[in-house]
């Protein structure tokens, strides 16, 4: 913690919290026991050399890994779907559901028999009281290893199931993207064949509320969002400085852009972090003080910005603070200023860029 | 400032596409109708049908496999349940007897049952190991099918099943009696066939260019930045899955009707997967013009021009059982694995490439370089 931290960025709230995040890969231990908090409105910087554990550390806030150990907090509450009665709740309705279905596919020809054959001579009307009650009489006549044994694996076996797609679904970043964290990739990872507008609309996702029907039948809902999803696109695209490329594929789109491009993206879902990985990677100087200004832009819009970098010019440019990491382990954190001096910063990393 | 005429023009092109396929379409039977007077005979009008349930069948499969990228082998199999489920509700040997159109509205949502719950539990499967499912699945539906013989009557198939029932209006506007759909006058089937094929063009068209198809090509294009910018990736799928399985259900429960029978399970196998496939992938993968023309080509070729090859063969002496190229049945999908080899190679992207914008802004700023200065360069 630095010590020449102004009063009134301590009394900030803290939007994000990394707490003791540890990320081990087998053997390997990518990221040991890191722990930031990021405070609302700032540009902070996670830095390092390469194979440090930034992007790994990215990987773990937004939900594409498990952490090992720790937690990571936004906004004062870790992102995950509780376990509590609905899940069980869940569970329970897959469960039933599979016994039963297990109960009736095994004896589905019998059950056939029973209640639909034994009801209905050609020509009558079907009677539909009888079959029902001659269907459910079936299964008090079942006997334990057609109808009880299945039944109870069919009930574990759902449960089961519940469980587990409980447990894998708990922590995804679909659900941490839509909790408010956006970001963008070291390398690029737009949606190529789609154009600019639509890169943007898909970031926008979250934030549309038609639903399937209304875009099957065209209810007024789905123009009335369109039109506006739209709107917002176009100023997002504007933002960046893109909006007369609005209908090109994204493939097309030039490095620098692309870059640019990622962010109204990401920007869309209507962040309150957003999570930059390396953004001025292979660009050129001119571009790179336009994203300086960009970053700072985003700042402006009420959006905190995490970005990890290599360019010291950009870092120590922008950054409020900054957090070093080496070998997966927090080496140091605070002010540019402060980095700038740290002897063991300078070691590990800044020595060679100052100098070079 | 170089927003491209290029673009717009190439999307009012595809759209355009379509239109003129499906209008051609509607002018057919007249065309027919005018070489019948002359004295003449085409004979396209009920082949037209099967090029028909094949384009929704590819329409279908468009969802998985064009717009939502995975690989799925088994759309037949949901055809077979669209069929039987349609039989089982209509037949008067069983007593739900529903009649045509509450029965074939019911196949939407009993398609989609069954797409849901192969779907839950297999969408979390990556590329390769879904399409093996998929395969195997509808190998599996087929001996169900066979071996349900107390529902399914085996390899008999249930028949006869009802064809439509349309209310002739009278001159005042009322009701006049019922018209009932024919096996022997095809231009009604035409129409109904085609009806409903410019219902799911439309319908594909309105999920293409919604959240909903955004979700499915993100998902396609780029799976781990769709999840980052919060689609969930198993929901989209299983909506695309469902999607496709009610259509293909609804092609399969309309394709009842017209035989007025179920046909054993076993013409619901994989050859027919494989042909929707190949429609899908000869005309252009996610493109719906792309799929019209790939049925049209395919089927067109499987079920016209080789019958006639066929027929000129027969009255030219060339046939005969002993060859195995005595029949164009044995060697045309001979035809078919070489057109898609050199697709392959040369056209990867389908006879209709063009996969146009589909989001374009109303107003940009007026275009006025050419179009062919496209990527622009950058401000350095």
């Amino acid at each position: 913690m630095s010590a020449d931290r102004s009063a009134s960025e301590a009394a900030r709230p803290s939007i994000l919290e990394v707490d003791g995040v540890t990320m081990r890969f087998g053997g390997l231990v990518a990221n040991e026991n890191v722990s930031f908090d990021v405070r609302e409105g700032e540009i902070f910087a996670v830095i390092g050399p390469n194979g440090a554990g930034k992007t790994t550390l990215f990987n773990a806030i937004t939900g594409i890994y498990q952490p090992t150990a720790g937690r990571v907090l936004f906004r004062g509450r870790e992102i995950i779907k509780e376990f509590g009665g609905r899940v069980i709740a869940q569970a329970l309705i897959v469960g039933v559901c599979t016994s039963f279905a297990l109960v009736v596919a095994l004896n589905l020809t019998d059950i056939w028999a029973a209640a639909v054959d034994a009801n209905y001579t050609y020509g009558e009307p079907f009677p539909w009281g009888d079959s029902l009650l001659s269907f459910l009489g079936f299964f008090k006549d079942v006997g334990i290893a057609w109808g009880l044994v299945p039944a109870i694996l069919g009930l574990f076996l759902g449960i089961g199931t519940g469980i587990v797609f409980w447990k894998n679904g708990r922590r995804t970043p679909d659900l941490i993207a839509r909790a408010g964290i956006a970001r963008t990739f070291q390398n690029i990872r737009l949606f190529p064949e789609l154009n600019l507008i639509e890169n943007v609309l898909v970031g926008m996702d979250s934030r549309l509320t038609t639903r399937f029907w209304h875009a099957l039948l065209r209810l007024p809902r789905f123009f009335r969002e369109r039109r506006a999803a739209t709107a917002k696109a176009m100023e997002l695209l504007g933002f960046v400085e893109l909006a007369d490329k609005a209908a090109e594929k994204a493939k097309n789109l030039p490095y620098g852009h692309q870059r640019r491009l990622e962010i109204a993206r990401a920007l869309a879902s209507e962040p309150k972090l957003l999570l930059l990985d390396e953004p001025a990677a292979g660009m050129n100087p001119a571009e790179t003080v336009d994203l300086m200004r960009l970053i700072k832009k985003v700042r402006e819009r009420g959006v905190t910005v995490v970005l990890i970098e290599h360019h010291m010019r950009v870092v120590m440019g922008i950054s409020d603070r900054i957090v070093v990491l080496q070998y997966g382990k927090k080496i140091a954190e605070g002010t540019p200023e402060a980095i700038k001096c740290d002897e063991r910063c300078i070691e590990a990393y800044l020595g060679k860029e100052e100098l070079g | 400032m170089r927003r491209t005429t290029l673009h717009s023009s190439r999307r009012r092109g595809s759209g355009r596409l379509d239109v003129l396929i499906l209008g051609i379409a509607v002018l057919l039977p007249l065309v027919d109708w005018l070489i019948v007077q002359m004295g003449g005979s085409t004979g396209l009008i009920d082949p037209m049908k099967s090029i028909f349930i094949y384009a929704i069948l590819g329409l279908g499969l468009n969802i998985v496999t064009g717009f939502t990228g995975l690989l799925h082998l088994g759309v037949a199999a949901f055809m077979a349940i669209g069929v039987y489920s349609f039989a089982i509700l209509t037949a008067d040997i069983y007593p739900f007897q529903l009649g045509f159109w509450p029965a074939l509205a019911l196949t939407l949502p009993i398609g989609a049952i069954a797409g849901f719950l192969l779907g839950a539990p297999t969408l979390g499967l990556r590329g390769d190991y879904l399409a093996i499912v998929t395969l195997g699945f509808g190998e599996i539906v087929q001996d169900v099918l066979r071996n349900l013989e107390t529902i399914t009557k085996g390899t008999q198939g249930i028949n006869p099943l009802p064809p439509p029932r349309v209310p002739l209006p009278d001159s005042l506007g009322g009701v006049n009696g019922w018209y009932e759909f024919q096996a022997d006058s095809p231009v009604p089937w035409y129409y109904l066939f085609l009806g409903f094929l410019i219902l799911t063009v439309i319908a594909n068209r309105h999920l293409e260019q919604s959240r909903i198809g955004r979700a499915w090509m993100s998902v396609r294009e780029d799976d781990l930045a769709s999840k980052a910018m919060g689609i969930p990736p198993v929901k989209t799928k299983m909506v695309a899955f469902a999607t496709a399985a009610a259509i293909s259900a609804f092609a399969g429960g309309l394709w009842a009707s017209s035989l007025s029978s179920t046909g054993e399970p076993a013409n619901y196998d994989f050859q027919v997967s494989i042909l929707a496939l190949c429609i899908v992938i000869i005309g252009g993968m996610g493109n719906i013009s792309g799929v019209l023309v790939g049925a049209f080509v395919m089927i067109g070729v499987n079920d016209i021009v080789l019958q006639k090859v066929f027929g000129w063969m027969q009255t030219s002496g060339l046939t005969s059982t002993g060859s195995v190229f005595g029949s164009p049945n044995n060697w045309k999908f001979l035809l078919f694995g070489l057109a898609l080899i050199l697709m392959m190679r040369f056209k990867p992207d389908g006879l209709i490439p063009a996969r146009a914008p589909r989001t374009t802004p109303k107003k940009l700023p007026s275009t006025s370089g050419g179009a062919g200065e496209r990527t622009g360069g950058t401000k350095a």
